[in-house]
């Protein structure tokens, strides 16, 4: 055995330049997939932390038929407080209710569609990056009692703004479908965030304010809930289906996980694994072509080396093990290399990032200004795998061939 | 001259078929050999030297009749069983000495060693035993490139005989070196032959192996002419 392997290895240094060709062939095509993985990886990675950090979030309560049907009737008494309360009783969980409705913003110049959201300013800095994407103002404080003629606060985002060209301090008309449903209010603050669609579609105003322009009393039609831990989401929602409906006996609940309420999105994070396995195995098909054809070559070449040796008592499966040993020796090398190199590069990338401004604007699927690529164990640990099983296919072919040579012609092969 | 039998061809006949035409190489050949012999086949180009020593050396099969070594009918054997048999009873020098270009001269021998599973130890005594008793200490870490004609050959019958094999089959070995080499390389054999009682059987057409062959098998279009023995 070797023996075996120091003649495999011997032979693929006499072919120094052929073996070079086929080890970079590898290692590039290993690096560049794996480059992909990770880069795939952190994009949606990126996509799931905005639509969780803005319009989703980790776990949302509803009343029952509101996902599917999100009308402003489809609400939850008490403001939502009780269920808050019992909420973050889970280590970790921190909630907000919501009060949601669509409505027209309108300035002197200009209108648009938007989703009115009314929040606890305090409770919402703790669930959604808009506390941390202020660029302008702040959330609304509340009106001032025994002031006639203060306005109470909106909170816009700055594509919004642009769009109706306001900025803090100036006027705006909300409507909202519904008797009460229009009011006049002042711009608070803007902000920022990674996803265009929400900034260019939402007004945060208060809980009471809101609740007021949608005509929904003390009601709430969302609370959403952020973890210190993402991990434990799959617990929270367990410990959610199990406590509320206890707690909120008559009220119908929509318990719902992110991936629930966006089932595409979640499935791209499943198809991002199989998607893995695919990039790999394209690669390493077209490598097994190429690595067959250079121990083809070169088993053409050792014809009457073979036939020596078949003489002087190689076995013939001795012999495919020699071609294997230096097939494995190029696919697994350049493997180790692409991957040392796909790793170190991916490393340098994460850290740093790279910019997402080509996905600026990408509607529903927003990504944040910077992508972090990333990979994860079966990234890398993967390719070794499917390294194996193409050495051992790219070596079939030439190892049969080697092993079906007649020794007494081989020997005297030219 | 001993009695016992390393090699035996009875009635064997090889065929080539190349598309519709059958060319007989070998016909009805009837040969033994017995241990300690130094004996050539020799022969005009295309008389069968080579597919006889072929089939002696289970390198390939007949199409008629049996060849025993060392008394056991090779002609039944599976392939891998004649591996095993060219491993243990049989040595080979060629023409063009292939050696393996990758290994050292010690690699070389040891590796016919290693095949036969002798321990590490062993096989490098042995395989150094070897190329010493041939004079070649001074080559053992010299691969195939590095070493002249003659050297590679020397190593080549090392090699051979490092197995302890009941016979050494040499294809033309003197073919591609000069008259000095050659001669050299005569004279080392006919020492192995006679001190170490090792049994060659030559393929050639050299009248120097020839002359110093004590027994010569003449084949003509396939068949044995004749079978000179000499006493020397």
């Amino acid at each position: 055995m070797g023996t075996l392997a120091r003649i495999a290895w011997r032979n693929l240094l006499r072919g120094w330049r052929r073996s070079a060709v086929v080890l970079c062939s590898v290692s590039v095509g290993l690096f560049a997939s794996l480059t992909l993985v990770a880069w795939a990886h952190g994009l949606l990675a990126q996509i799931v932390q905005t639509a969780v950090a803005t319009r989703l979030s980790l776990l949302a309560v509803h009343a029952q038929g509101y996902q599917a049907d999100p009308d402003v009737g489809r609400s939850l008494g008490d403001g939502g407080r009780a269920l808050a309360v019992l909420l973050e009783r889970f280590p970790g969980a921190q909630a907000s209710p919501r009060a949601l409705g669509d409505g027209l913003a309108q300035s002197a110049r200009q209108s648009a569609h938007v989703t009115l959201v009314g929040v606890i300013p305090e409770a919402e800095r703790r669930v959604s990056v808009v506390g941390d994407s202020l660029v302008a103002g702040d959330f609304p404080l509340p009106t001032p009692s025994g002031v006639s003629r203060a306005l109470p606060g909106a909170l816009l985002g700055s594509e919004l703004a642009e769009q109706l060209r306001v900025g803090v301090g100036e006027k705006i008309v909300l409507h909202a479908p519904g008797e009460s449903g229009l009011g006049a209010f002042r711009v608070s603050g803007l902000f920022h965030s990674a996803s265009p669609d929400f900034d260019k579609s939402t007004v945060f105003l208060r809980l009471e304010d809101a609740q007021r322009l949608l005509g929904v009393g003390d009601r709430v039609h969302e609370i959403a809930v952020a973890l210190d831990d993402a991990r434990a989401q799959d617990r929270l929602a367990e410990f959610a289906k199990e406590q509320l409906p206890r707690a909120r006996p008559g009220e119908a609940l929509e318990i719902l996980t992110w991936q629930e309420r966006e089932p595409r999105l979640a499935s791209l994070l499943d198809l991002m694994s199989s998607t893995a396995w695919v990039a790999y195995a394209t690669v390493f098909a077209g490598m097994a072509f190429g690595i067959a054809n250079a121990l083809l070559m070169s088993v053409f070449e050792r014809i009457r080396e073979f036939g020596v040796l078949r003489s002087l008592g190689l076995q013939a499966r001795q012999l495919i093990q020699l071609v294997l040993f230096e097939s494995l020796i190029l696919t697994v090398g350049g493997a180790a290399l692409g991957v040392g190199l796909g790793v170190a590069v991916v490393e340098v990338l994460g850290h740093f990032g790279v910019s997402g401004d080509a996905f600026a604007g990408a509607g529903t699927l927003s990504v944040g200004p910077r992508v972090y690529p990333r990979l994860e164990s079966g990234d890398w640990i993967s390719p070794f795998a499917l390294a194996l099983v193409t050495a051992a296919i790219a070596a079939v072919w030439p190892a049969v061939k080697a092993a079906r040579l007649r020794p007494a012609e081989a020997v005297r092969h030219i | 001259m001993g009695e016992e039998l390393v090699l035996e061809a009875r009635r064997v006949t090889k065929v080539y078929r190349a598309a519709a035409i059958e060319t007989v190489a070998l016909a009805d050949v009837d040969l033994v050999v017995e241990r300690g012999e130094f004996s050539a086949l020799s022969g005009p180009s295309g008389s069968g030297k080579t597919t006889l020593l072929n089939l002696l050396g289970t390198l390939d099969t007949p199409t008629r009749g049996r060849v025993l070594v060392a008394g056991r009918d090779v002609t039944e054997m599976s392939d891998a069983q004649r591996s095993d048999l060219r491993l243990h009873e049989l040595g080979f020098v060629f023409q063009s000495y292939n050696l393996v270009p990758v290994l050292t001269a010690l690699e070389n021998v040891e590796f016919v060693l290693l095949l036969q599973r002798a321990p590490r130890s062993e096989r490098r005594a042995r395989a150094l035993r070897c190329l010493e008793e041939l004079g070649l200490g001074e080559l053992v870490e010299k691969r195939p490139n590095e070493m002249s004609g003659g050297q590679q050959q020397r190593v080549a019958v090392a090699r051979a005989i490092a197995s302890e094999p009941q016979i050494v089959l040499a294809d033309e070995p003197t073919a591609n070196l000069d008259s000095k080499t050659a001669e050299d390389l005569l004279d080392l054999m006919e020492r192995l032959n006679r001190e170490r009682g090792v049994t060659f059987l030559f393929s050639t057409h050299d009248p120097r192996v020839m002359a110093r062959a004590r027994r010569v098998i003449r084949l003509v279009d396939g068949r044995i002419a004749s079978d000179e023995r000499r006493s020397q």
